[in-house]
């Protein structure tokens, strides 16, 4: 039984153009823009695409309101929208523009010589700011594509996850029915790369409130900027992923966020002492953690975390229950369910879900699997457990989970353990390295420079069995992040190669 | 000390923390014109001019830091 969507996001945006136009839509280095302003934009770059033979277009990832307004046009005309960023390699961006079949390419004036020889046309969207009449806005085939996000396939070839308008709208109605205290008086934080799909959320939500958007700008060191907007705009609603909090934690006692309501944390498992030093900085904000695989469009569960008693498994925060809409199933290796209380992979099911990988039908079919329900699930690769009160705890993901002579390690627990050692305070992480014939060799990787490593190991040593005890323990003054902020436990081992 | 001084011993900082030989800093140069100067090394950047200047900059200090002279006057002030 197909639920019929009651929301459709562009609609709303759409109406919000109108409704809202003295409103602030955005503030962008310091410069505010209405959503009249905003309108007018994505209206001058409809009347450029609506009319195109092609679906699918390119849009340069850059910090200018036009390339906002460029991916408001793009949904706005039924198309797809896919971003390419500037900080890539040149072959990746290239890569991603064949696969896609991207033709046109969206771009502002700084972005004139954007290296992509593979691109037909060109539209500089900087100038094309002009007076245009509104463009009238029909809500489209729920089937088409909204966007492509790219993602790093393990052979090294980015595969592509399309999320069609039914996704998105799929997505928008539960996460909407969060029950967010949010109005047209919020300003909210927009600090996710345009490649990483909490951006998504980040930029279209906001406008369907008509609130505010405050981006973090290009220039500068991203982290203090944050802090910067935070502060200076006193922020009301913000989505961060947890590093951000971590590379600030010396300086807690210098920040205050009293405006602060909502602070999310996602794209990467949350350590609830963090958070909860964090608290003194954030008074009277609600902590969220969402969480959600791109493949399910965005976020799928969530965890309002309680003011204490945060629960947690080795540190890391729980994601709490599935958003309406979403079924979901903890299954064993043999793909069927696990007993209750016990722990398995998350699938997820429900119209949030993507319908396949793009042009790939061979990894689609080996991570989407029907379920003897009639539904189709994505297989997560998380590792996961329902506890009495149906939240669901976190546990890592499954290639986490590794056989060391034998026995069946979570990677987690130990870094848990080593985090102990530092009263919680220190980034640890822990990477199986595989030694041809020899098995594996665990790796603990600590975000510190300045303690004893035979101490540490004793240490680990009285809390842990002889097998879960890592090899070597290697001090890093910070731990390298991958484009989505999250801790890149690959570039870590290349360290040590 | 002398802003002189205090730039070279900067761009040995640099050089050593971002493991790059040739960086020549100046009054000017901002976290855009250097390679591997991100939210992470910076960090650890600061770190290190602490040490190295004893000094001990506060979270206010380090959102002032924009550019190479902003670290070279911070320097200066607090070691006066």
């Amino acid at each position: 039984m197909t639920k019929s969507i009651k929301r459709e996001i562009i609609t709303d945006i759409y109406e919000a153009f109108g409704k809202y136009k003295k409103n602030k839509a955005f503030v962008i280095n310091d410069i505010t823009y209405t959503y009249g302003q905003l309108a007018n934009a994505v209206y001058s770059i409809s009347t450029q695409i609506c009319n195109r033979q092609d679906d699918i277009i390119g849009i340069v990832a850059e910090n200018r309101l036009e390339t906002y307004a460029s991916i408001l046009a793009v949904l706005l005309c039924g198309k797809t929208y896919v971003i390419l960023h500037p900080s890539y390699p040149e072959d990746r961006n290239k890569n991603i523009a064949k696969q896609a079949g991207v033709n046109s390419l969206l771009h502002t004036e700084d972005a004139q010589n954007f290296p992509l020889d593979n691109v037909l046309e060109r539209i500089c969207t900087t100038e094309l700011r002009q007076s245009i009449p509104p463009v009238a806005y029909l809500p489209q085939d729920n089937q088409k594509n909204a966007y492509i996000i790219f993602t790093s396939g393990s052979t090294g070839e980015p595969k592509g996850v399309p999320i069609s308008r039914e996704n998105l709208n799929a997505f928008y109605h539960a996460y909407h029915k969060l029950g967010w205290q949010l109005s047209e008086t919020d300003r909210m934080l927009q600090m996710f790369e345009l490649t990483f799909d909490v951006s998504v959320v980040s930029l279209l939500y906001p406008l369907t409130l008509g609130a505010c958007i405050y981006t973090v700008p290009v220039e500068g060191i991203k982290y203090l900027n944050v802090i910067d907007i935070l502060e200076k705009y006193e922020i009301t609603f913000a989505a961060v992923a947890p590093s951000l909090l971590q590379l600030v934690r010396p300086y807690f006692s210098e920040i205050q966020f009293p405006k602060l309501k909502y602070l999310i944390v996602t794209a990467e498992a949350s350590n609830a002492e963090l958070l909860s030093a964090f608290k003194s900085c954030a008074p009277n904000a609600a902590f969220v953690n969402l969480y959600g695989p791109t493949e399910g469009t965005i976020y799928c569960t969530s965890y309002f975390i309680p003011p204490t008693g945060c629960k947690h498994h080795n540190g890391m925060v729980a994601i709490g229950k599935p958003f309406d809409g979403i079924s979901i199933q903890l299954m064993a290796d043999d793909d069927t369910p696990v007993l209750a209380g016990e722990c398995g992979e998350l699938w997820i099911s429900g119209q949030q879900v993507m319908k396949g990988y793009w042009n790939d039908p061979e990894k689609s079919g080996a991570c989407l699997a029907q379920w003897k329900d009639g539904k189709t699930y994505y297989k997560t690769g998380d590792l996961c457990k329902i506890d009495a009160e149906g939240d669901i705890i976190y546990y890592g993901r499954k290639d986490y989970q590794v056989k060391v002579q034998g026995f069946r390690i979570e990677l987690s627990e130990i870094e848990y353990v080593a985090r102990q050692f530092f009263d919680g305070k220190t980034g640890t992480v822990v990477t199986a390295r595989q030694i041809e014939n020899q098995g594996c060799e665990l790796h603990l990787f600590v975000e510190d420079t300045h303690f004893n490593s035979t101490e540490l190991h004793e240490y680990i040593s009285k809390k842990l069995p002889y097998y879960m005890i890592p090899k070597q323990i290697h001090k890093i003054e910070h731990f390298p992040l991958n484009n989505s902020n999250k801790t890149d436990r690959k570039k870590l081992l290349d360290l040590i190669k | 000390m002398e802003t002189t001084e205090i730039l070279n011993e900067l761009n040995r900082i640099f050089n050593r923390v971002l493991k790059v030989e040739n960086i020549i800093l100046s009054d000017e140069t901002t976290a855009q014109d250097v390679d591997g100067w991100t939210s992470l090394t910076n960090m650890i950047l600061i770190n290190e001019i602490e040490k190295q200047f004893n000094v001990r900059f506060t979270f206010r200090d380090i959102m002032k830091l924009k550019s190479v002279g902003d670290i070279c006057s911070a320097i200066q002030n607090k070691m006066k």
